[in-house]
């Protein structure tokens, strides 16, 4: 069976492709997951200086209205702004940013292929041995990630640099308009955790980094060495506190239930990693706010998949699930944050 | 829950028959999506049970902290959840009293009452 998107695709590749003959798009379907952009793996092939050729590549098309609405050009720039780089990502390919092609934007890139992402499977006991390597390359990354100059890298023509004193309420207050415009019930813990981090401000950025904004197990790709080939899902990558990242993953959500950050570590071995790797250093407060601030940006997007289906934007059954499952778990992990539970 | 049991139902059912059309939907995507389907109606079918008394014990814990009247004589989830929505706001404006009065032990008591009512609706998939 064809997919409707294979002909449409292969017509916008041969446009960027003026090269090549024959192309052909195959083997195109689904991903699952995938909530804030809908992802497609595919096969390319095509004909070039009278050699046939192929590659696996991936499809992130805009869906209607997302879990979390962010701007597809940031997310390929920051792909892009690594690329070759000591932080594995795929390459990108091209982007489009109109709708004429597909219906709605997108880019497409290298598919990075043999590796898996899903915690269940890194969970699932026969990685046990090499988890403890999975995290060192885990903080080690970010630490990395932590470390790049934005400047240097160029995105600071595409992100807005905060000042450093600036970074944490400036992205406070983006997630709490979040809450305000999309809250289907009252979040009485929710509303009580954005006080107290009003109350309690953090001290300015010890530096202007990339965040990536959803650094966390499950979005990289890993092997059965404890290796990690590539980090995915930037579409929330800004500038800011090179804290936020680290505290992402400290959100308990990313436990998974273990009892260890990010289901791989206890927490101050990973922060000494995240400080060996960027040279920076980890305030016990700052980073306690950060992991505070991480619950409620966690539970602004938990509603927002929740607000998308009930104003019928999106009525993907995926845009249920992150409500159902999390909206109280992520309420528990507050309540735990601010030792409530 | 939100969105709200019968609305997710209702959604996944045309979804289903959807999906059983022979050739309508790619197989690999097929798959996946009866898996999502599957996880979403267990979650229902976990909550379905004490969705109307989970929320009757709550109002009845709110309306005591808050010290109001009142009582839970429409037993439909809808006017239940809007009750307790209704409840739940005048909490967030309780709590926040007593932060301002620096009241503490109030301020334990409306803790201790929120920390219960993620246990009413903590699911046995539960990350936390």
């Amino acid at each position: 069976m064809t997919h409707p998107l294979e002909p449409p695709l292969a017509s916008y590749i041969a446009t960027r492709m003026p090269d090549a003959a024959d192309i052909a798009v195959s083997a195109l379907e689904r991903i699952s997951g995938g909530a804030s952009r809908e992802t497609y793996r595919f096969r390319l092939d095509w004909r070039e200086a009278s050699e046939a050729r192929s590659r696996k590549l991936i499809l992130r098309r805009d869906p209607p209205a997302s879990l979390i609405d962010t701007e597809r050009r940031v997310e390929f720039e920051a792909y892009r702004a690594f690329a070759g780089s000591t932080v594995p990502v795929p390459e990108m390919l091209w982007l489009e940013e109109g709708s004429d092609a597909l219906g709605h934007p997108f880019f497409i890139a290298e598919e990075l292929t043999g590796y898996q992402a899903a915690p269940q499977m890194l969970f699932a006991g026969s990685y046990d041995a090499v988890l403890p390597r999975v995290a060192d390359r885990k903080w080690t990354i970010l630490g990395e990630i932590a470390k790049a100059d934005p400047v240097a890298l160029g995105l600071d023509n595409w992100m807005q640099p905060p000042a450093l004193n600036a970074c944490a309420f400036r992205e406070l207050a983006h997630w709490e308009a979040i809450l305000d415009s999309d809250e289907a019930e009252p979040l009485p813990i929710a509303r009580a955790a954005i006080r107290w981090l009003k109350a309690n401000p953090p001290p300015p950025a010890q530096k202007l980094s990339v965040v990536h904004g959803d650094y966390r197990t499950g979005n990289f790709l890993f092997d059965e060495a404890g290796g990690i080939h590539g980090i995915l899902d930037w579409e929330m990558a800004h500038l800011g506190d090179p804290l936020e990242d680290l505290g992402w993953g400290f959100n308990p959500i990313w436990q998974f239930g273990r009892g260890l950050e990010g289901g791989l570590l206890a927490r101050d071995p990973a922060i000494a990693i995240w400080e060996r790797a960027s040279g920076l250093r980890a305030d016990p407060a700052a980073l306690h706010w950060w992991t505070l601030f991480n619950c409620v940006k966690g539970q602004a997007i938990w509603v927002g998949s929740a607000r998308a289906f009930i104003d019928g934007g999106n009525r993907e059954p995926i845009m249920i699930y992150p409500a159902w499952w999390l909206l109280n778990a992520q309420d528990r992990a507050i309540l735990k944050v601010m030792g409530r539970l | 829950m939100t969105p709200q049991v019968p609305a997710v139902l209702g959604e996944l059912a045309q979804l289903l028959m959807r999906n059983a059309v022979p050739g309508g939907v790619p197989d690999a995507e097929r798959a996946n999506a009866l898996g999502l389907y599957a996880m979403l109606l267990g979650i229902a079918a976990e909550v379905w049970d004490g969705a109307a008394h989970n929320l009757v014990e709550e109002n009845h814990a709110v309306r005591a902290l808050l010290d109001v009247g009142g009582e839970d004589s429409d037993l439909r989830l809808s006017a239940l959840r809007a009750e307790n929505d209704r409840l739940r706001t005048a909490l967030i404006d309780a709590q926040i009293a007593a932060e301002q009065s620096g009241d503490t032990a109030r301020q334990d008591v409306i803790w201790a009452e929120l920390a219960a009512s993620t246990e009413r609706r903590r699911l046995s998939v539960s990350l936390v």
